[in-house]
């Protein structure tokens, strides 16, 4: 046997015997690294001697009390929440809308508006961003807070509908049908027998476009002029001129916020629904 | 009103409206941006193609050049990394639901946030400048921040949970009796890996490298925040034109250019067979 072949043997049995402790210990250390640093932002949410000090000395909330009396952060809170409030309703009826079109409904072009519906995804958020500012501003609309929740609103889209659409289409049309032949017309059927039944998935795709919209960044920073200052929009301009200790506490606010509307997400629909459309 | 007519009205009501909404905002924008990137200055400015010209000058080229090996080197890492966890989760484990789920959930956590939390690390004297101190191997602060380096792991931070996905779908599709059978035929686990599993998984594999590839590509705020003023990839051009330079007919050139790219990308990934469609996530 030639020395290359010896080797790739070799290589073999050390895969053959190894390769499940590599597979294990690559899990722990690729989680390990996705989470050590969102753990330590939120160790350091408690630090005493504020942003700088690592390790911190001593923990404290006084940052989470300097945070609740930061006006400027406060407000960003609400303008966020406004912003999400106001658009997730409009995506979420929307892609409903479509999803029920699509999946009772024969026509042509289908497959395009499902092409068109997934794309926001796909073309860079600073290409559309830009797109959306010169759309404003030719028009002489400019920034602002209908500006913003039309922007979230495309971007929020394609998520909704990637929820919402498959359960549409697995959706037991026969109750449909039995419901028609008992006498109701096609709204009543809808509210009363299509609605409940597709209600999780709504509700699953409504969180997570909010979810979306709630951590919305590029679109927001290029549509929305002057003073719309989002979350994410405030944590961006602290970063970049001066970070102080509440940051650590918005982005721990961030943080739970985010985890616990993806975790009711996933209870509602399921994991597989969340990932990919199957 | 006839039945039929009916039909038809509640078709354009329930499709006409929400298309509608995105061919406004979505569709009519972009198609503005491609008809300014033509004019010299704002219209009605004579029309030119000195914008799309101008972005093969020295400079742009260069930071198109330093975007286009940043997008590589990501889209490497992150699939080496991204396969390998997929694939031991698959394996090697049993508790899948959760680990997906520990996968996952830093994504939905803001991008932002999670910038911030690698400056934390990166800067001098940070977290990591702590860990290397603590364990000897440095006796001063060290920072990497502002470096390719901080931006190659910034990018592949975010987008590895977004890439083990379509991974791990392909994966978990996988028949195991097909990598038995290679075993008992006397191949080994490398030669069943590049001979039946990688196949069988070339569609999400190549989906995973399409959904970093493609974000990497138009990255704007991982270069501005860990990069800085150095390390500028097409992004941040984009930015500064439409934001400080207020030239915006070639900011429009630049998006423009950056969107044929991609579109040429997903040309080619689904003549090769990956399907992105299929595969909802997020980008920033």
């Amino acid at each position: 046997m030639s020395a290359l072949g010896s080797a790739f043997g070799w290589l073999e049995r050390f895969c053959h015997n190894y390769g499940p402790k590599i597979g294990r210990s690559t899990i722990v250390i690729v989680l390990l690294a996705l989470w050590l640093p969102i753990v330590l932002v939120v160790v350091m949410s408690f630090a005493a001697d504020g942003v700088l000090s690592f390790p911190p000395d001593n923990l404290t909330l006084e940052w989470y009390f300097v945070f609740l009396e930061n006006d400027a952060a406060i407000s960003s809170v609400f303008t966020t929440m406004k912003v999400s409030l106001v658009a997730t309703p409009i995506t979420v009826a929307l892609a409903t809308m479509l999803s029920y079109g699509v999946s009772r409904y024969d026509f042509r072009g289908k497959s395009a508006i499902q092409g068109l519906v997934t794309l926001p995804i796909i073309v860079p958020l600073i290409v559309v961003g830009v797109a959306l500012a010169l759309f404003f501003g030719m028009i002489n609309v400019g920034g602002g807070f209908w500006s913003v929740v039309a922007a979230h609103v495309v971007r929020t889209i394609p998520f909704a509908a990637l929820i919402i659409l498959p359960t549409f289409m697995t959706f037991d049309r026969s109750l449909e049908e039995a419901s028609k032949d008992l006498g109701a017309n096609e709204l009543e059927t809808f509210w009363n027998v299509t609605l409940p039944n597709i209600m999780p998935a709504i509700v699953a795709g409504g969180i997570l476009a909010f979810t979306v919209s709630f951590n919305e960044f590029i679109y927001t920073y290029f549509v929305r002029g002057t003073g719309m200052e989002t979350m994410p929009i405030y944590l961006w301009s602290r970063i970049q001129h001066n970070v102080t200790p509440e940051v650590n506490v918005l982005s721990v606010v961030f943080l739970v916020v985010a985890i616990l509307l993806v975790l009711v997400a996933v209870l509602l629909t399921n994991i597989s629904r969340l990932t990919m459309r199957s | 009103m006839s039945v039929r007519d009916r039909y038809w009205l509640r078709l354009l009501l329930l499709v006409g409206i929400p298309v509608g909404v995105l061919l406004l905002f979505f569709v009519l924008p972009l198609v503005i941006m491609l008809w300014l990137s033509f004019h010299d200055g704002m219209p009605p400015a004579p029309y030119t193609l000195e914008n799309y010209v101008r972005l093969f000058d020295g400079l742009y080229l260069n930071v198109l050049w330093r975007t286009l090996t940043m997008t590589v080197q990501v889209t490497v890492l992150v699939t080496i990394v991204g396969y390998t966890l997929a694939y031991s989760v698959v394996q090697f484990s049993r508790r899948t639901t959760l680990l997906l789920l520990l996968v996952i959930l830093p994504f939905w956590t803001n991008y932002i946030v999670r910038m911030y939390a690698l400056i934390n690390i990166f800067q001098t004297g940070g977290a990591m400048s702590w860990a290397l101190n603590a364990v000897g191997v440095l006796n001063e602060d060290y920072g990497m921040l502002f470096t390719h380096e901080a931006v190659l792991i910034g990018l592949a931070y975010v987008w590895l949970p977004l890439a083990t996905l379509p991974f791990y779908a392909s994966l978990s599709n996988l028949d195991t009796d097909l990598i038995d059978a290679s075993k008992d035929l006397g191949a080994g686990p490398i030669k069943t890996f590049y001979s039946v599993t990688l196949p069988l998984t070339y569609n999400g594999l190549i989906a995973g490298i399409i959904l970093v590839a493609i974000p990497t590509f138009g990255a704007f705020v991982t270069p501005a925040l860990l990069g800085g003023t150095d390390q500028i990839m097409i992004g941040n051009v984009i930015d500064q034109q439409f934001n400080q330079a207020f030239n915006w007919p070639f900011g429009a050139a630049i998006g423009i250019f950056v969107s044929l790219i991609v579109l040429v990308v997903l040309g080619l990934s689904t003549k090769i067979g990956g399907n992105i469609v299929g595969v909802g996530g997020d980008q920033q």
